[in-house]
């Protein structure tokens, strides 16, 4: 005799039975949904902007590929910390991802079989891209040999300044060279607009809270953190002669105004700009780029040299942010994702797209001939800007990547705000700081030993 | 061999047994899934040192004896027990002011007060950081234009002894209406016939205050000040992005900032999870003796 199956009665009724139906459902639908064709690439963006240029030019990729669904998805802020959850659970992580330099670090520690990114130099080998790259920018993204990451920018610094000001009280920057001369010529400028006895207009605005101006420093001067074996190079005599000369932009020479807000791109440092406050920065060329969207209203009003040197014949740049690409190992499709790669950082069409809207110079050398990239600045009074930046080229310093960047910042920017506005000494600070990281780094090399961790 | 029958009666008579189970179900998968797994799973990772993203071994206690021995841990255990110290004796006094206040009958338009009151606890805490930032800014910032008059410039954000006073008072702004909601149930649930009892025997309103109200409200007042504690030491958001990160210096680190910093930012998650433990280990400390204190566990 069958069972007999009355619905009313089915333990309690007949709602279970359309919840157990809508369940069952909703699971097989949810399943179909996240299988993905083969044809298909997620592309992970935290810049607006990169996600802006991408998804305008996207039509263009799928004229080539017409059968590849290409998904870009821009988190913002939060996307590296998305990105760590995702390699760390070994499911869910994008194709492709753009990562921001002072981030990539953390993806760096461990294993290197355990790190989540494609070791790109073969393909940039066997397509022939190696040489055409310049070479300093590989440093930010490489580690113990392998490339993770194709660079995007060059992001070459200048000195953006306030020619009028600076002309009002008789100086012509152009005339200068070097940071001493720099420094005669700052004390002209700053002063007491209003005559309360507080100076209110300052020669330079510069980071007293983070490393990001002093580092614009040490690296001009070849200095950094870390070299390019690993070792803790913050307790250098160049790295203390260096905070010690930027302290005194603030606290000896009284030229140097903290930034205002949380960073250059605040929306009080552009007020205080157009307050006529800030005479000079030091700027990258995304700097300008935010510079001309978010205070159009100052246009023809800065200009450009190239930074100050330590000494006459000195380099004349530094190097500030940055931005690869990587393709992760859980990329199904490498060679497709590598076409995509191909399109959105090597295309001529798309780099001088991206320099009119964003102002970054791209570092592939057979591309800085775009003409687009020579043309005057109607923001910088005509001056040639992006022939300035590519002439600087050359003198790009490296900026070696660790896996113990995170870690080292953060004490760097304490050490930093510590010496420039509590008069901490910057010996004292400097060695501290750089006892702390090789303490943490050699702390992990006795747990896991030295090979894995240089 | 038992018959068909019997065998259908027994299949319906164990699936009624076990069908209660099975409703409830999926709040217990879902707890084990989502709560369980994860505190068991981080308790044991408190004990592990991870680097990169496969890579773990045994540390025993080390994790916890470095934390003791870790400076910012203790500054970021000095600065969020700051902030909940100006929570207890700046915020909830003020929602207390607040309920007394638009509790009596001699104020007009009490239920737009009681609104506009609540409101800020709507906005979430990253606009609140973001609308403070601007309000703290030294130069630009309201609250410094005011200042300006006086000839005084503070940069509540750049000057490490004002960015935790800036961060309590934004704490003030949003949540003193919240708690003060709190309150005014209490002071509604009071029986009228104490405070005249208290008026018969000649009490003034200050009397009355302290003898009546305060008493009757002790039950909202230790729930309110419970909460706003644990609150306060899992404080995040509102720090994180008002001080950039807890700029300058640690200045504005928290326990649960400097969690944060650990696990995603340095890659150490066994540490970032002793972080964790240690935390929760203070909020049940504190909040067990606030009960106490506060005599809840007092039998009546």
């Amino acid at each position: 005799m069958a069972i007999s199956f009355d619905s009313d009665s089915f333990p309690i009724g007949k709602a279970p039975i359309a919840m157990l139906i809508l369940f069952v459902v909703s699971s097989i639908f949810l399943v179909a949904s996240l299988k993905k064709k083969d044809e298909s690439l997620e592309f992970w963006i935290f810049a607006p902007t990169h996600y802006d240029e991408y998804q305008a030019r996207l039509p263009l990729f799928n004229q080539l590929y017409p059968d590849v669904n290409v998904e870009l998805i821009n988190f913002g802020d939060t996307m590296h910390e998305k990105l760590l959850t995702a390699l760390l659970s070994n499911f869910g992580a994008p194709d492709i991802v753009e990562v921001e330099i002072t981030s990539i670090g953390r993806f760096l520690k461990g294993a290197i079989d355990e790190i989540g990114f494609l070791d790109l130099r073969p393909l940039l080998e066997n397509e022939g891209w190696m040489d055409d790259l310049v070479p300093n920018r590989f440093t930010p993204w490489s580690y113990n040999g392998k490339i993770y990451g194709i660079p995007h920018d060059l992001h070459p610094v200048v000195l953006l300044y306030r020619d009028d000001l600076f002309k009002a009280v008789g100086v012509d920057l152009t005339e200068i060279s070097t940071w001493d001369e720099f420094i005669i010529a700052a004390k002209k400028a700053t002063r007491d607009t209003d005559g309360d006895g507080d100076t209110d207009r300052y020669a330079i605005v510069l980071d007293n809270k983070t490393e990001s101006d002093y580092f614009n420093f040490l690296l001009q001067r070849g200095g950094g953190f870390f070299d390019e074996n690993g070792n803790v190079i913050i307790d250098s005599e160049i790295a203390i002669d260096t905070l010690n000369f930027y302290s005194s932009l603030f606290n000896e020479h009284k030229i140097a105004t903290p930034v205002y807000g949380t960073w250059h791109g605040h929306p009080s440092n552009f007020a205080a700009m157009q307050d006529d406050n800030i005479l000079s920065i030091l700027a990258p060329d995304w700097y300008v780029g935010i510079l001309k969207s978010q205070v159009p209203q100052m246009a023809g009003k800065w200009k450009a040299i190239p930074m100050p040197a330590w000494e006459e014949g000195g380099r004349r740049t530094t190097t500030r942010g940055g931005t690869m690409i990587g393709i992760t190992k859980q990329c199904k499709n490498p060679d497709l994702a590598w076409k995509l790669i191909e399109f959105t950082y090597f295309n001529r069409e798309g780099l001088a797209n991206r320099f009119e809207t964003t102002m970054i110079i791209p570092p592939i050398r057979s591309a800085l001939d775009v003409p687009v990239f020579h043309e005057p600045d109607e923001y910088l009074g005509g001056q040639r800007i992006g022939k300035l930046f590519i002439d600087l080229v050359p003198d790009i310093p490296p900026r070696y990547q660790n896996p113990y960047w995170s870690e080292a910042s953060d004490l760097l920017n304490d050490a930093i705000f510590k010496v420039v506005t509590e008069n901490k000494s910057p010996r004292k600070e400097l060695t501290e700081l750089a006892t702390t990281v090789r303490n943490i780094i050699s702390k992990d090399q006795t747990r896991w030993g030295t090979e894995e961790i240089k | 061999m038992p018959n068909n029958k019997t065998f259908s009666k027994n299949i319906w008579n164990q699936q009624q047994k076990i069908a209660p189970y099975l409703f409830i179900a999926p709040f217990y998968i879902l707890f084990i899934v989502f709560m369980g797994y994860p505190l068991l799973s981080s308790l044991i990772m408190s004990f592990y040192e991870m680097r990169g993203f496969q890579s773990k071994i045994y540390v025993g206690f080390s994790n916890f004896v470095d934390l003791f021995n870790d400076p910012i841990f203790w500054k970021s255990a000095w600065n969020t027990t700051y902030f909940a110290l100006g929570t207890l004796t700046l915020q909830l006094p003020i929602a207390l002011l607040l309920a007394l206040i638009l509790n009596s009958k001699y104020v007009k338009g009490k239920n737009i007060l009681r609104l506009a009151f609540f409101t800020p606890v709507l906005v979430a805490g990253v606009f609140v950081a973001i609308i403070f930032n601007l309000i703290y800014d030294q130069r630009a910032g309201i609250i410094n234009n005011e200042y300006i008059l006086l000839g005084k410039e503070i940069g509540w954000l750049n000057d490490a002894k004002y960015v935790m006073p800036a961060v309590i008072l934004t704490g003030v702004w949003q949540w003193a209406g919240f708690n003060m909601i709190y309150f005014i149930a209490g002071l509604q649930g009071i029986r009228q016939d104490l405070y005249e009892a208290a008026a018969v025997d000649g009490a003034n309103w200050w009397q009355a205050f302290v003898h009546v109200t305060l008493p009757s409200l002790r039950p909202v007042i230790a729930f309110v000040v419970v909460v706003s504690m644990i609150g306060s030491f899992q404080l995040f958001d509102l720090p994180f992005i008002l001080t950039n990160g807890g700029e300058p210096a640690d200045a504005g680190s928290t326990i649960v900032m400097y969690l944060y910093k650990n696990g995603f930012q340095f890659m150490r998650l066994g540490y970032a999870a002793t972080i964790g433990w240690v935390l929760f280990i203070i909020i049940a400390i504190i909040s067990i003796a606030q009960l106490k204190l506060l005599g809840i566990f007092r039998e009546e």
